[in-house]
């Protein structure tokens, strides 16, 4: 079992997210803790989504869309919650299952806000999402981006693409759609 | 994988300054001709330098008088490894150092002399991409009733024969030459003349145009294979270097040498004869005009074998607007050639009223004048590492029309071997030319201003269309018979996913 402690982490990324972190301006973690925290939120919405870590967020990566989210699930209450959660568990897999039984329901949906918003680009609040039944279509908070809008994941998850925006070659229609491996696998 | 690609690309760069893997003869059949043939002179300068005794460490590459005689790149030398830590940026720097590199090289008088050395105000000279042995303009591929075009050869219309010189510069205009992308309208300058535009390709990508009949719209209906434009490398062991082919895009201001006096060593000039054809080009015509035209905005796109999406290079000249922070902070550097800085009530990057076609005079019909602002559509980091850059090759340029010119950025593909993202993920995602995509600026995914994203659904003419590898120039080709009968379905136009159907190895 891999050990995901803070620790342990801190020394491994530090390092290479500091010329990001410096970089890249107003949506950036600043500090060098959020970088650490970046790179754990990262490793844990890869098993919360199912979807590798190099389709989710690139090494090289001009689109950034993990800052996006980080920040939106960080301004959430139960954010300190999860974390604390994800810096203590053995594996990101295990904290995903942490996360989504968790007895505080302001982290175990804050853990589904997340899978959300990488699927769907939208911002689902934890609170809504626990309001009980009868429950009806559960409106967005918001779209997160546009960039969130055209990097939602339920997209490729369907093999096909976002309404109005696409980077498939012209003609792709009428070729069946790429092995769903490719498209969330490393 | 997108990790690995580029690392493998650093590695070759970090080692020997880009030597990569290639098959000479790999683009070219047995018994062909050889449409991408050896270059002697590949610059493969990269921007840092490995520091000795420390392999971690790396310093940039000076931008000193060297760089003005180095040539121009075949493929671009990038690396992982660089002045910070985010790979990214170092890649992106790399793009952006190829991008001074070829703008030098293209620039360069075409007579052989240094850049700068030339005899006009400001060391000006004919550059070498205005020369016929070098460059092309389309108009003179993409001939009437679909005729075949020949390399160098100079095409004089009779209308401009009586103004003709032996300096002049032949600017045919059709609605690509005047009005701005996806024809959202024209770009008028302070003085009320009309921006002029015009796109020229290299010989390697003319000659695969030519060979392949592509140059009328029966010959793409006939070319059952892809379109696949040769792609540049650089040499290596037992591998010669090759240009690729290469595409460029500029605008022009019209000077007058009287009025604009003053302005005539701050630009790049050519004498240009303006040819109107007539309808249905131009409304007027035909006809011919000389003028004066100052350089505004210069495009440079080139197809490598590790940027099969091709590279995006867009250089600009200082004056031509202010950016959005300079408005704000009323940090104005006047004069510029496209805002009035005494207008805070005129409509920015908003096109001017109909009519649009321009007049013989090419002055606009009214008052009104186009109030360009270069949009913010950059990563901080990417402004700050392409003005430094800026800083150091205008220096070095200091005292020629060439300091006057600055890059904006250079769009790359980030993942150019993908499956998925066609288009390569550009990186950065978003970049215009305030003279060449002035009213698509912004960072509103497939609406604003991005090289890739929007060249990767450029297509043939045939039908069913195909993809045209990058390229909207297919789009200009004629009718055979001037006038296009029934299309015949081209059903060998199979086309594997994203147009290479097994990335480069």
């Amino acid at each position: 079992m891999t050990d995901f402690t803070r620790r342990k982490m801190l020394g491994a990324t530090v390092g290479t997210m500091a010329g990001a972190v410096a970089a890249a301006g107003s949506i950036e973690p600043a500090l060098a803790d959020d970088a650490v925290d970046l790179d754990l939120f990262v490793k844990v919405s890869v098993a919360l989504t199912g979807v590798a870590e190099a389709k989710l967020a690139p090494t090289v990566d001009p689109i950034k869309v993990k800052l996006v989210y980080f920040k939106q699930a960080k301004s959430d209450p139960g954010f300190a919650g999860l974390m604390d959660i994800v810096h203590n568990a053995q594996s990101p897999a295990a904290a995903a299952q942490s996360i989504m039984t968790s007895a505080d329901p302001g982290i175990k949906f804050l853990g589904r806000s997340i899978i959300l918003a990488w699927y769907l680009g939208a911002w689902y609040p934890p609170q809504v999402l626990n309001r009980p039944p009868p429950s009806k279509p559960v409106p967005p908070d918001k779209i997160i981006s546009d960039t969130a809008y055209t990097q939602g994941w339920t997209w490729s998850i369907a093999q096909s693409h976002p309404m109005g925006y696409s980077d498939l070659r012209f003609g792709h229609w009428s070729d069946p759609p790429l092995p769903l491996d490719t498209l969330i696998k490393a | 994988m997108r990790n690995w690609h580029w690392l493998a690309v650093a590695a070759a760069g970090a080692l020997s300054f880009g030597v990569l893997e290639w098959r000479a003869g790999a683009q070219t059949p047995t018994g062909a001709r050889d449409i991408n043939p050896p270059v002697a002179n590949c610059n493969v300068t990269p921007d840092t330098m490995p520091v000795a005794n420390d392999p971690n460490k790396r310093v940039a590459t000076p931008i000193d008088a060297k760089l003005l005689t180095s040539g121009q790149p075949c493929h671009q030398v990038v690396s992982t490894k660089g002045l910070v830590t985010d790979q990214l940026g170092n890649l992106q720097r790399g793009f952006d150092f190829y991008s001074w590199l070829t703008f030098i090289a293209l620039n360069s008088p075409a007579d052989g002399k240094t850049i700068g050395q030339g005899p006009r105000p400001g060391g000006d000279a004919a550059t070498k991409w205005e020369a016929l042995s070098i460059y092309r303009p389309l108009a003179d591929v993409m001939l009437d009733k679909g005729a075949k075009p020949t390399w160098g050869t100079r095409i004089v219309p009779d209308a401009c024969k009586p103004l003709d010189g032996p300096t002049k510069m032949i600017v045919k205009l059709g609605e690509a030459a005047w009005n701005q992308p996806f024809k959202t309208g024209p770009l008028v300058d302070q003085n009320g003349n009309y921006a002029v535009f015009d796109i020229l390709m290299n010989q390697p990508m003319f000659d695969f145009i030519n060979d392949h009949g592509l140059y009328s719209r029966e010959g793409q209906q006939r070319f059952t294979q892809d379109i696949d434009f040769p792609k540049g490398n650089n040499p290596g062991t037992g591998v010669d270097g090759r240009m690729g082919a290469s595409m460029l895009k500029v605008s022009w201001r019209v000077l007058d040498p009287v009025e604009d006096k003053a302005l005539m060593d701050k630009f790049h000039t050519v004498d240009a004869l303006i040819y109107f054809p007539g309808p249905p080009g131009t409304r007027t015509g035909p006809a011919c005009v000389a003028k004066t035209l100052g350089l505004v905005g210069f495009h440079a796109g080139h197809k490598t074998k590790f940027a099969p999406q091709w590279v995006w290079s867009t250089f600009e000249h200082v004056s031509n607007a202010p950016d959005e922070k300079q408005v704000a902070d009323k940090a104005f550097s006047p004069p510029y050639s496209f805002f009035n800085p005494n207008c805070p009530q005129c409509p920015v990057n908003t096109t001017p009223s109909d009519p649009w076609d321009p007049p013989l005079t090419l002055k606009f019909h009214s008052d009104e004048r186009s109030q360009v602002v270069r949009t913010k559509m950059l990563p901080d980091d990417v402004i700050e590492e392409v003005a430094e850059l800026n800083r150091g090759f205008r220096a070095l340029l200091k005292g020629t029309v060439w300091e006057n010119y600055m890059l904006l950025a250079t769009q790359w593909p980030s993942d150019f071997a993908s499956k998925v993202e066609c288009n390569g993920a550009p990186a950065p995602t978003f970049l215009a030319n305030s003279t060449l995509e002035t009213y698509s600026q912004g960072r509103i995914p497939l609406a604003s201003s991005s090289c890739m994203a929007c060249h990767g659904n450029a297509t043939t003419l045939g039908v069913p269309a195909k993809p045209s590898d990058f390229t909207f120039i297919l789009e200009k080709a004629q009718c055979e018979s001037g006038t296009c009968g029934p299309a015949v379905p081209n059903l060998a136009a199979q086309n594997p996913r994203c147009g290479f159907a097994d990335p480069p190895k």
